[in-house]
């Protein structure tokens, strides 16, 4: 049986693999002080993720690319992480959490500690089983990137340069 | 004409041409079989199963789904359809292109942005929907790259792999009016963000292809790491989803499976940024899934072919493809490239457009190997070039060689004018180190003419005494047929007459089956099955009427008398039954030395030679022939350890005919293998295959290399005592 400490490493393991970072805490309070002391831009919050923190920019729905685009630090919140590859899922059936999980700069994902799952297949059995959940679900596993000039790695194109997650213990 | 839609020699010449292209795609290939095979071993450890347990597992979904398609395209598309997306199912691309098309005009879109999909380009939707008046934008770094220069893909995943960082910052200069410095990637990768962002907003579409479409719930999933794909789809007010019908999967279990390989094979992650599940239409949007044939159905039911519909896409057959490394995959395929771009251009566009790469396959077998859902890639690839032949698009000094190849007198003539005249050579002082020299046309330099000995291997064989048995082994008193294979026994006679030495020193005796020529290899590599049977049948009937064991000192013969003869006579069941009569006796050297006719460890001390390497024949190798580990054998029989070689299994080039029909290809392969020959610092380089070892010394001795090339026979038999 794996222990909470051992998927929390093993996840944090595969998150750094893929070049996202790691941040432990306690209270969502921590992650809006880490977020806030980021830039010097309020954080923007996705709708899922206010209802927890209550604070931060709600961006406008009606114009999400406007109000979100390139906004230094973003907030959302995933529903399970993978500890087997590092990965988040996030639930974004309305195209505003998108946005905010897409175009900001540096994206904070807040996960529960209790909502890591040992592997991927534990992943998409809970998909499976929550038939509304599929209808637009991500695995993100760390910022974007791309290969695609002469192989070189660059982290950050069209999506977040820096991603964190925030383990809620 | 654009670079990647040129007649197939126009492509091959601007490839070979290009000096940037080889070693680019040297350093891609090597650095990806490193983090590959890591990440293949995670998986290994992590599944306590095996890579080849784990891609036939997901073999049998795939081969179950396609068997029953119909049943899972109506169960996807009850789901989807319930779920607010519209299903169609077409026949062609252009029916796809129309769709397309007909949808835009009817809700005025003028401008659809794209992600990645590879059956968008497999029927060039974007020049179409041009001629329609209605603009693609590909918002994919790569595809986008491309499109601004006019190209195809030349990779499944890095499809502007072929594009230097230099011509990146002309085009993309020339797009957004700025200046680009090409040393700096970060600046022009963060460019596309710009370049492409008002296009999300005004586009009417966007257009995706799926890497899977999950029949449980009608829902697609789709593998990418820069994030465009999610923008595509989450802005404008219609999605299209380009799809062909065999990406279906019964359910989000199997999705998982093909996870575990598809991001590990493709780009060596472990899972690819961004697993985007999609279920049905959002709220106030439409979805469009067009579910595509365009010969995929055709593919199912053809015999040889139908198994290539399991691929994933993941480009690793191109990855590990030494020919693709040399030439690209603008020419190494056609929209669809690598070794599956071999195959399924055949059904996707037409036997033309598949025909022209065919001559660069140097049936190494590689692909197979890495292929994440085990397509027998190899066997398909010579499945199409016997269609290419007999549509008649084989080269018409390739036929007449072959004709005259398999008339055994004749071609026992030519090669004795051949060592006549190598004979006549040596005589006026132009053999040297066993190689004529002569001038030759700048595309052939990088090989010297090996000088045929005056007496074939046979002959050799006849007119000496046998060897004295060192052991008694298991065939110690049985009579071996020994087949010498037609090239080894003219341009390598040495190695014939040492293998027979090494099986009488096992104690069994020698008999020379007469009229032996040729097994039909070369014509059936070819395509040439009319041909490669009438060889084939010669040599049936030069081996047939006895029990005896044969054994042969080429590896390459066994493969075909066991793989492709079966093949050969599947309409002639008398013929079938006596060649697996025949092929049932035959032995490698290698293995008959390790097997029957084995030879005790140690016995093969006395020291000849300075250190060695070896080069292990790559379609032995591939398939884990017995035998194919000679480096094993030669440090068993002489406790004498190999120097270390990078890529052992790697083909050296030789490639049949290839060698001869693209030379520009066995020279790039060539030259990989002989600077990690020269890199191991060895005396002698050994090889198992006649072939293999005659193209690696006269390559060897073109470029002036210190070490000798032997086949590993001459190596193991000069270690013999010799007779009394």
């Amino acid at each position: 049986m794996t222990t909470t400490t051992d998927r929390t490493a093993s996840f944090a393991e595969g998150l750094e693999a893929a070049q996202g970072e790691l941040l432990s805490c306690r209270l969502w309070e921590e992650i809006w002080r880490y977020a806030d002391s980021l830039s010097d831009e309020t954080p923007v919050v996705a709708p899922a993720a206010y209802e927890q923190l209550q604070r931060g920019d709600l961006p406008d729905a009606s114009d999400p690319l406007r109000s979100i685009a390139d906004r230094a630090v973003g907030i959302t919140v995933a529903t399970l992480a993978v500890a087997e590859t590092g990965s988040v899922l996030l639930l974004e059936p309305a195209p505003v959490d998108r946005a905010v999980s897409l175009l900001t700069r540096h994206l904070i994902v807040a996960v529960a500690e209790a909502d890591i799952v040992d592997e991927l297949s534990d992943g998409f059995r809970w998909l499976a089983e929550q038939p509304r959940a599929a209808a637009y679900a991500t695995f993100v596993t760390g910022p974007s990137r791309t290969a695609d000039i002469e192989r070189s790695l660059t982290i950050g194109v069209q999506g977040p340069s820096r991603m964190t997650v925030a383990v809620l213990g | 004409m654009s670079a990647s839609t040129a007649p197939f020699k126009v492509r091959y010449k601007r490839s070979v041409g290009d000096p940037d292209l080889k070693p680019r795609l040297l350093e891609f290939q090597r650095s990806w079989r490193e983090s590959r095979d890591a990440q293949v071993r995670r998986l290994e450890q992590r599944t306590e199963r095996s890579f080849d347990e784990l891609r036939r597992d997901f073999a049998a979904v795939k081969d179950s789904t396609l068997e029953r398609m119909d049943d899972y395209i109506a169960e996807f598309r009850g789901n989807a359809e319930a779920a607010g997306a519209t299903v169609v199912e077409l026949s062609t691309a252009e029916d796809a292109i129309n769709y397309i098309a007909g949808v835009c005009k009817s809700r005025g879109i003028d401008l659809v942005v794209k992600s990645k999909s590879m059956v968008s380009e497999e029927i060039e939707l974007n020049h179409e929907l041009e001629q329609r008046g209605i603009t693609a934008i590909e918002t994919d770094l790569g595809e986008w790259l491309l499109q601004l220069a006019e190209e195809r893909p030349s990779h499944l995943v890095m499809p502007a792999i072929h594009q230097k960082r230099q011509y990146v910052a002309e085009i993309l200069g020339k797009e957004l009016d700025r200046e680009f410095d090409p040393d700096d990637i970060p600046a022009m990768v963060a460019s596309a963000r710009d370049g492409l962002r008002g296009h999300y907003l005004s586009a009417g579409a966007g257009l995706t292809g799926a890497n899977a479409l999950v029949a449980e719930t009608g829902s697609i999933m789709v593998v990418t790491n820069e994030g465009n794909m999610r923008l595509a789809t989450s802005l404008p007010d219609v999605h299209f989803v380009t799809a062909g019908i065999e990406k279906l999967i019964p359910s989000w279990a199997d999705a998982e499976r093909q996870l575990q390989l598809l991001p590990r094979s493709a780009t060596a992650q472990t899972l690819s940024t961004y697993t985007t599940c999609i279920t049905g239409a959002q709220p106030g949007k439409e979805m469009h899934i067009i579910l595509l044939d365009n010969g995929r159905r055709a593919m199912r039911d053809s015999d040889v072919i139908g198994d290539a519909l399991r691929c994933i896409r993941c480009g690793a057959c191109a990855n590990v493809c030494p020919p693709y490394q040399v030439v690209g995959g603008h020419t190494f395929g056609h929209i669809y490239t690598g070794a599956i771009g071999l195959v399924n251009t055949t059904f996707h566009h037409s036997i033309e457009d598949a025909a022209g790469p065919q001559g660069l396959c140097v049936s190494c077998g590689a692909c197979e190997t890495v292929c994440p859902v085990a397509i027998p890639l190899p066997k398909q690839i010579l499945e199409v070039r016997h269609r290419s032949h007999e549509a008649g698009h084989a080269p018409l000094w390739e036929r007449a060689a072959l004709r005259l190849w398999a008339k055994p007198r004749l071609f026992h003539h030519l090669m004795g004018l051949a060592a006549l005249s190598s004979g006549l050579a040596s005589l006026v002082g132009l053999v040297r180190r066993d190689h004529v020299r002569l001038p030759l046309p700048k595309r052939l330099r990088w090989r010297s003419i090996p000088a045929l000995p005056l007496r074939s291997g046979q002959t050799l064989i006849k007119s000496r005494a046998s060897q004295a048995a060192i052991t008694q082994s298991q065939a110690a008193g049985q009579t071996v047929d020994l087949f010498a294979q037609c090239l080894a026994d003219r341009l390598m006679p040495s190695s014939v007459d040492s293998a027979a030495r090494l099986i009488e020193a096992g104690g069994a005796t020698i008999n020379l089956p007469e009229s032996q020529h040729c097994c039909g290899l070369p014509a059936f590599d070819a395509g040439d099955r009319a041909t490669a049977g009438r060889m084939a049948k010669q040599t049936i009937e030069a081996l047939e009427g006895s029990d005896n064991s044969v054994v042969t000192p080429a590896p390459s013969c066994v493969i075909a008398m066991q793989e492709h003869w079966p093949q050969l006579f599947s309409d002639e069941p008398e013929w079938l039954m006596r060649a697996e009569a025949v092929s049932g006796r035959v032995h490698d050297l290698a293995a008959w030395l390790d097997g029957p006719g084995r030879l005790p460890d140690g016995c093969l001390t006395a020291t000849v030679n300075g250190s060695w390497t070896a080069h292990r024949f790559c379609q032995a190798s591939n398939r884990g022939d017995p035998g194919a580990r000679i480096d094993l054998l030669v440090e068993r029989l002489t406790g004498d350890s190999a120097r270390p070689l990078d890529e052992p299994d790697v083909c050296c080039g030789f490639g049949g005919l290839t060698s001869l029909a693209a030379p520009e290809v066995g020279e790039g392969i060539l030259e990989r293998k002989l600077d990690c020959v020269a890199a191991s610092g060895c005396d002698t380089l050994i090889t198992n295959n006649p072939g293999c070892a005659i193209h690696l010394r006269a390559g060897a001795n073109a470029r002036g290399d210190s070490h000798e090339t032997l086949h590993y026979a001459d190596f193991l038999a000069a270690r013999l005592p010799r007779n009394l």
